[in-house]
């Protein structure tokens, strides 16, 4: 992965001096409130419920074991021992103190990390695929163009008080793993019909209150332009986007209002006089960027391969694991390994300390000291010779990440909540326990296959709830928390947007509905039809007639 | 209200203009040469007019507006070499990327300590992107 040169170093060194003056500034009275507000968030702290919460970049979701053990180790020195990962490939910390913040910085910065445009009205960290560079489907590794944009993006000056924030995802396979579509930027690397690699954009996308898919802006884009364009979308984002009301203010709103082709006309003017200029990226530096990706030192197939069958007939579950949480790779022997983040005790994507050091460690054994986590909330371990995996599975029981229940009903996604986030309206940490409660039976899971249950406590969407095959939205109504679902989403690359199924659901009946949902599809199903291709296929009607024919309990 | 001019405490300048670009213009342009414009204002209009201003005020009306810093950049790129002074919500924490996209004068807002706010350019050195003061991006050094 990349590794920091002086600039980078430099960098972030100078950005934890900065930040240190700031916060010192403020803590003697010399910053206006609302003026740290901006400086903090830009720096990835928000002022939450409880606490303080500090937001780490994890670019495109790339770790050496080292930095996942600073993580660590940050945890217990200034937080209660754990962390989260977001749906943007990042860490978070829950309890950290203001005051602390600075001496955190300075130790990730030992670590070539950092908390930067973590949060706030800039453009946040780019996201991908969590298997570029080793799924067997992939057209182009994503990961040398993140590094560029990271690059391009870092303490831009000109575009540090954006209308409102800015995401940038991009995919490099025909399935798109990195929900491309609902981000303010979507990037599909792609070969066209001359055979040349570049970029198809995709601009206007997002979830929020305003849940849209992003549309086509630029067919292809020659990949040493892209910063170029992205330059030019920024500069007309910046320029045009509304600033009088912050729920109106992401670029899709402005892209909605003027049409995607007048957008379009509007970039390319300004791309006229960028293209071919400073920001032309020489295919010396897209090579040497490239350089830092090529990939570990595999063994030779016939080392890395191993014949399991005999340890499936041992081990039972070790099958199922490696039929659940297992990808093909696309080195002979290897296998991409997924680490649910979903286990019965803990909120989804949060980890221990104890977890991470774990973690740590088996990716140094077994997977070339490398990780990378999701924006399902997961963790991978990219490069694991099939020979090694019976022996991570069963050093993953150890730290309790060995559930077998990637992509299944369990693996959801999960915004902290009411328990935690000062906008929610609603629990969703009580409702992931309740599913797990509920629908403890595995092969039951297995039985109901591919299926995604994304669940945000506030109409602000962190949850990605648009996007479920079932979503769940959690808000207030009367004093009281109630349950809106929503069927049919999909952020891969046959995007769409759940709709809504009807009123809202009480808390406690929750789990009811959604095993309701679930009794309609294993009875209508046709084989190998998945959830999603069932709802698409016969629409809502039985659903609702199961949900609301028989169930008296729902709210107003 | 301080003045900081080229990275200096700036003694004797000239004041604010308090003349609207958009006045300037329907008034026939030709009673003054310095305007006070923001992220309002048509720029198409401002980069056409420019070369009869000294002076281009741009006023930020509040913290989060990004607006001026675009503008700025752009008419910087389109030639212009007046004065391109930052007013109104203008603190030490902002004025380093603000010369880096091409003011040069800063009215910095009146609780801020000047001393301090002169030590904030170059506080990061480093830069991965061209912009207004012609150095490259780190990587083309």
């Amino acid at each position: 992965m990349y590794a920091y040169n002086q600039y980078d170093q430099a960098l972030v060194d100078q950005r934890v001096d900065q930040y240190r003056d700031q916060t010192r500034r403020y803590l003697a009275g010399e910053i206006p409130e609302d003026e740290f507000r901006i400086l903090r968030l830009m720096n990835g702290l928000y002022i939450q419920r409880l606490a303080p919460m500090l937001r780490v970049a994890i670019p495109y979701g790339l770790m050496k074991s080292q930095q996942l053990r600073a993580m660590a180790e940050i945890s217990r020195v200034y937080d209660k021992g754990y962390g989260h990962f977001t749906t943007r490939q990042n860490m978070q910390f829950n309890w950290p103190t203001l005051e602390s913040v600075p001496d955190i910085l300075a130790d990730l910065a030992k670590v070539q990390m950092h908390a930067i445009q973590t949060s706030g009205a800039c453009i946040r960290n780019t996201t991908t695929d969590p298997f570029a560079g080793v799924s067997a489907d992939e057209i182009e590794d994503t990961r040398p163009w993140c590094e560029l944009i990271r690059q391009w993006s870092s303490l831009h000056p000109e575009f540090a008080y954006l209308p409102r924030k800015f995401k940038i995802a991009v995919s490099g396979s025909a399935s798109d793993r990195a929900a491309s579509q609902v981000h303010d930027v979507g990037l599909h690397l792609y070969r066209n019909d001359a055979g040349e690699v570049g970029f198809e954009v995709i601009v206007g996308g997002g979830l929020g209150r305003t849940p849209v898919i992003g549309k086509t802006v630029k067919k292809f884009l020659q990949p040493q332009e892209l910063l170029s364009y992205l330059e030019a979308v920024l500069r007309v984002y910046n320029l045009n986007g509304r600033r009088d009301n912050k729920y109106k203010a992401r670029i899709k709103i402005l892209v909605n209002a003027v049409g995607v082709d007048t957008f379009g006309e509007m970039v390319e003017a300004e791309w006229e006089q960028l293209k071919g200029g400073d920001l032309r990226l020489p295919w010396s530096e897209i090579d040497r960027v490239k350089g830092f990706f090529t990939g570990p030192d595999y063994l030779a197939a016939e080392h890395a391969e191993h014949d399991l069958s005999r340890a499936f007939a041992e081990y039972p579950q070790f099958a199922t694991w490696y039929r659940q949480n297992t990808r093909d790779h696309k080195q002979g022997g290897y296998r991409i390994v997924v680490v649910a983040l979903k286990n019965q005790l803990q909120a989804p994507g949060d980890v221990s300390h104890q977890q991470m050091d774990g973690m740590a460690a088996l990716a140094d054994e077994f997977s070339f000291g490398e990780l990378r986590s999701t924006h399902d909330q997961n963790l991978v371990l990219a490069d694991v010779a099939q020979r090694d995996l019976l022996a991570l599975w069963l050093k993953l029981q150890d730290i309790d990440l060995a559930r077998a229940n990637v992509g299944t009903l369990t693996d959801m996604i999960n915004c902290p909540g009411l328990d935690f986030c000062s906008l929610a309206n609603a629990e969703t940490l009580v409702l992931s326990r309740q599913i797990n409660e509920t629908f403890d039976d595995i092969d039951y899971q297995y039985d109901i296959g591919d299926i995604q249950l994304k669940i945000s406590g506030c109409i602000n969407a962190c949850g990605h709830h648009h996007v479920g095959h079932i979503g769940v939205l959690g808000v207030e109504k009367g004093g009281k928390q109630v349950y809106q679902f929503t069927l049919g989403g999909s952020a891969s690359e046959d995007a769409s947007l759940g709709k809504t199924l009807g009123r809202s659901i009480e808390q406690d009946q929750v789990v009811v509905v959604i095993g309701q949902i679930l009794d309609v599809y294993v009875e209508l199903r046709e084989t190998d039809e998945t959830f999603l291709q069932l709802v698409r296929r016969v629409g809502f009607a039985p659903f609702k007639e199961r949900v609301y024919g028989t169930h008296q309990r729902s709210a107003a | 209200m301080a003045l900081i001019k080229d990275q200096q405490l700036s003694l004797d300048h000239a004041t604010t203009p308090e003349l609207r670009f958009a006045d300037w213009l329907s008034d026939g342009q030709n009673n003054a040469d310095a305007v006070l414009a923001n992220g309002d204002d048509d720029l198409a209009s401002l980069l056409t007019h420019a070369n009869k201003l000294s002076m281009i005020a741009l006023e930020f009306d509040t913290f989060a507006d990004g607006r001026g810093f675009s503008m700025a950049r752009i008419l910087r790129r389109a030639g212009y070499q007046g004065e391109i002074r930052a007013v109104g919500d203008v603190a030490m924490d902002r004025i380093d990327f603000m010369q880096r996209v091409g003011f040069n004068a800063f009215e910095l807002r009146d609780d801020q300590e000047v001393t301090e706010a002169l030590s904030k350019f170059g506080e990061v050195t480093v830069h991965f992107q061209p912009s207004a003061d012609g150095k490259g991006p780190a990587y083309m050094a």
